[in-house]
């Protein structure tokens, strides 16, 4: 009895620990920089088109690269779908991703980078929101870089140090206007108390909630929070009931008090960024991979990005919703900037801890 | 105690080794290798790291949080638990109920719930015309987690009413004292262990929580670690932060152990209790209903309506059901093993604090604190770095999530195995022993059967917390492997309320079950008691 105790003691414990450790073979696994809230649809509908078993392992960029690091030859990961271009450019310098056949790398028409090591999947601009009931258009800066001296907004002024789009912008900032004035930007942001986020949604409603009155957001995060990630006018298809629901609540939502502002033309507060994927060099089967990335590139995914999530799409001739400013417009607002530049992160996060931010 | 008697003591009590191995393994060596890590960083940079203004920024605002807390909460369940315990008042099981059921709604949707009903697009200014400025920062925080976190301290409290010896509080009154004054001279005092207990606890879920802070943007340790981990991995300086977090933990259990030490409140009397008198609290009585049922309004109404409001939003437009099942297994395959084991390893640790007591049980039973007094997040990270760097067969696997879940949690499965093992009368074990059982034999042939009901209630308490858990799940959950809570964070943290609802009420819904089960020690106590006295 005594022994049958410790045995079946013994038993519970290694079942415990070996459980669910083993892990089929055929299964496509993808580490998603893009939250799970904005992309975890898509990947349903990848999954039941194409009968492939998909498994998503959500987190941030830098979680993700660093997870990818440690496992190093034993990851199961296949494809790396990233939020920002500095992650990916990141993977590239570490010799993470393969290089992606001509196929697929021609079907982006903007930002692919010369290396083929990864394709754009979706464009964000950044912005200034800011809340209208509060806040003029005409008494915001041209420029992001003036910012800090408008002290009437101390306590004010949201931002999301945590968040890799506001770090990729700011590795921009280090980059084309030299570290001393990245470190005094953000050291006399930091004077102005900002309120940090850890995400935008929040931080767009805490703008609808007169918590603050302006924001360094992404474009999308506006647009969504004032139309619900709607489909435009454009289109006459039928209609699932889900997305009439969701319109429904876009129009009680259309009125709130949150507006974009965009710096001065080619100003680096307007910087265009792209979310990107690619596949790994450890992956054991990798068109399976390239699969994955061509959905992400195929008409239905590109519109999904549009219609859904409110980011511009890549893939030429993809229409966008008609409460976008049309892409051609947001790209001249943009500065003319070398994206493979993004890829030094670790500066950036040092100068963000360095001042405090982090 | 020399090595060859150490070894004794082992070989006669292995049924206790193995758990004791298991936490102190599971607990120690991870974070032992953490710190290794931290060292293996340059000093010059570590220095720099720690010795900052921002650490003792945090330092402050983690200990103010946690005082406040402690008062908050005390002055929530002091009087629910009085009102529950010594008063005549009408449908006082409904109102333990409700002073327990906060327990099932996780503080990250309290928090949401109260940041959606507060500002100026809030809920209240919508439907009240009320604006009150948006929860945020330390009061948001710190409502947010005295609501979540106070029916610890009201169980403790209510067990410390219900076991009062009534001939003190009469002396005093004899001797002329008023009903204020022997409350808080007699009776006060005397709830000092329970009010150190259930302080722990408070304390500990308050050091160790992020989805509070981290919601309600409140720059604590754990928030801090959470940024860190989120935002940049960087791996020295997280490991600092939750060296920093657990030495903080270590001085809030030391200082406990110095308060509760020379503290002892016996019955003055030979013979049986006696049950206190009752107070009827003639027109105050409302006065106690209406606090009692405000505590439950704000604490469970306001976010299970909240959840509720949205949940009629995302039903509109179909409620996910096949994710929310899948979700619901993912929870139930996860929490449900780690009951189990937390309740098999607790059980031979309670069973040598009962039938043996010494300075070394003491020990043991303080060693199953230790995973409950580790940060939820610095345990999680220090276990993936001792997982990937010394056995990355068991990284990301459903056993290391179970493992972790059953060590931190084991310390709450300790307390009501050992209460009914105290109502289990060791001479019917004996006289098992005295017809021919083996030790063993006895145990399982007759103190088992005795002590299942409280092995029941230790389940539920860890599948309870387990469900709810997030840092731990959030870092060590295998790929694809989606909880409820998981999915109603990560839903929650971009909100989108509706679609986190259904997945939040699910949790809501299952643990409010469970909750059934922890009154049931309740009741059991007070029928106990109650047999005692007649």
């Amino acid at each position: 009895m005594k022994r049958l105790l410790s045995l079946s003691l013994v038993v519970v414990l290694v079942l415990s620990l070996v459980g669910c450790g083993g892990e089929q073979q055929d299964e496509l696994v993808i580490y998603s920089g893009r939250s799970k809230a904005l992309v975890d649809s898509l990947v349903q509908q990848y999954r039941q088109q194409t009968d492939v078993p998909v498994r998503v392992r959500y987190g941030t960029d830098s979680q993700l690269l660093a997870a990818l690091q440690e496992e190093g030859d034993q990851s199961p990961a296949d494809v790396f779908w990233a939020n920002t271009t500095g992650a990916l450019g990141n993977a590239v310098n570490n010799g993470l991703l393969t290089e992606l056949p001509d196929t697929l790398a021609d079907r982006a028409t903007r930002f692919t980078p010369s290396n083929q090591r990864w394709t754009p999947v979706t464009t964000r601009f950044r912005v200034l929101a800011y809340n209208s009931d509060t806040v003029s258009p005409e008494d915001l800066p041209d420029s992001v870089l003036d910012l800090p001296e408008h002290d009437e907004f101390e306590g004010r002024i949201g931002w999301t140090p945590a968040y890799s789009s506001f770090q990729d912008f700011t590795t921009a900032l280090r980059v084309t206007e030299g570290e001393e004035t990245a470190r005094t930007w953000l050291t006399n942001m930091q004077e102005l108390d900002p309120n940090s986020y850890t995400s935008n949604t929040p931080m767009v409603q805490a703008l609808e909630a007169g918590e603050i009155d302006v924001a360094l957001t992404n474009h999308y995060y506006v647009l969504r929070l004032k139309h619900g990630g709607a489909e435009g006018e454009y289109e006459e298809e039928e209609h699932e009931e889900e997305e009439h629901e969701e319109e429904e609540e876009a129009a009680a939502r259309a009125s709130a008090p949150v507006e974009t502002y965009h710096f001065a033309e080619r100003d680096l507060g307007n910087l265009a960024l792209v979310t990107g994927a690619g596949a790994l060099q450890t992956s054991n089967q990798p068109d399976a991979a390239n699969r994955f990335l061509r959905y992400l590139l195929s008409e239905k995914a590109q519109s999904f990005a549009a219609d859904r999530v409110n980011e511009y799409p890549v893939v030429a001739g993809t229409p966008v919703p008609g409460y976008m400013t049309p892409a051609e417009e947001a790209l001249q607002l943009s500065p003319e900037f070398e994206l493979q530049r993004l890829q030094e992160m670790d500066p950036t996060l040092e100068l963000l801890r360095d001042v405090g931010a982090l | 105690m020399t090595v060859a008697r150490v070894l004794d003591t082992i070989r006669r009590r292995w049924y206790v080794a193995i758990p004791v191995a298991v936490v102190v393994g599971g607990v120690l060596i991870p974070l032992v290798y953490l710190l290794l890590r931290a060292l293996q960083a340059d000093p010059g940079t570590l220095w720099d790291l720690v010795v900052r203004g921002r650490t003792l920024q945090l330092l402050g605002n983690t200990v103010g949080l946690t005082a406040g807390v402690l008062v908050g909460t005390s002055v929530l369940a002091l009087p629910l638990a009085w009102l529950t315990t010594r008063t005549a008042l009408l449908g006082r099981k409904v109102l333990t109920l409700l002073g327990v059921l906060p327990l099932a709604v996780p503080g990250y949707v309290m928090a949401y719930a109260l940041m959606a009903t507060t500002g100026e697009y809030g809920t209240l200014a919508q439907m009240l015309g009320l604006v009150v400025p948006r929860l945020s920062g330390y009061t948001g925080a710190w409502i947010a987690l005295s609501l979540s976190t106070f029916p610890y301290l009201f169980l403790n409290l209510r067990t410390a009413f219900l076991g009062l010896d009534p001939s003190l509080e009469e002396s005093a009154r004899a001797l002329g004292r008023g009903r204020w004054q022997v409350f808080v001279q007699v009776v006060l005092p005397q709830m000092r262990p329970a009010f150190l207990s259930g302080g722990l606890l408070v304390a500990l879920h308050v050091l160790g929580d992020f989805g509070v802070v981290s919601l309600m943007r409140y720059d604590t340790f754990s928030y801090a670690l959470y940024i860190q981990y989120a935002a940049s991995y960087d791996r020295v300086y997280a490991a600092c932060l939750a060296l920093m977090l657990l030495i903080l933990t270590g001085a809030v259990l030391l200082l406990e152990a110095r308060l509760l030490k020379g503290l002892l409140f016996h019955r003055t009397e030979s013979g049986t209790g006696r049950t206190a008198a009752q107070y009827g609290l003639g027109r105050w009585r409302w006065a106690g209903y209406a606090f009692a049922l405000g505590v439950a309004g704000l604490s469970v109404v306001l976010p299970a309506g909240t959840v509720g409001y949205w949940m009629a939003d995302s039903a509109a437009s179909g409620v996910p059901w096949s994710s929310l099942g899948a979700a619901l297994w993912d929870s139930v395959s996860a929490s449900a093993p780690a009951a189990v084991l937390a309740a098999l390893l607790a059980l031979p640790v309670a069973y040598l604090g009962v039938r043996h007591p010494s300075n070394w049980t003491r020990v043991v039973e303080r060693v199953a604190y230790l995973g409950y007094a580790t940060p939820p997040l610095a345990f999680a990270l220090a276990l993936i770095v001792f997982s990937l760097g010394a056995v990355p067969f068991a990284y990301q696997t459903l056993g290391l999530l179970v493992m972790a879940y059953a060590v931190h949690f084991m310390a709450e499965a300790v307390g009501p195995v050992r209460s009914a093992l105290y109502q289990a009368p060791p001479h019917l074990e004996e006289a098992a022993r005295s017809l021919g059982r083996s030790p063993l034999g006895a145990f399982v042939g007759v103190t088992f059967p005795l002590v299942r009901r409280g092995l029941l209630v230790s389940m539920a308490f860890v599948f309870l917390s387990a469900m709810k858990e997030l840092p731990l799940t959030f870092l060590l959950a295998p790929i694809g492997f989606e909880t409820l809570a998981l999915n109603t964070w990560s839903y929650a943290e971009e909100a989108m309320f509706g679609q986190a609802a259904p997945y939040a009420l699910t949790i809501m819904f299952v643990s409010a079950l469970f909750v059934g089960v922890l009154l049931l020690r309740e009741q059991a106590t007070e029928r106990s008691a109650a047999a005692e006295r007649t």
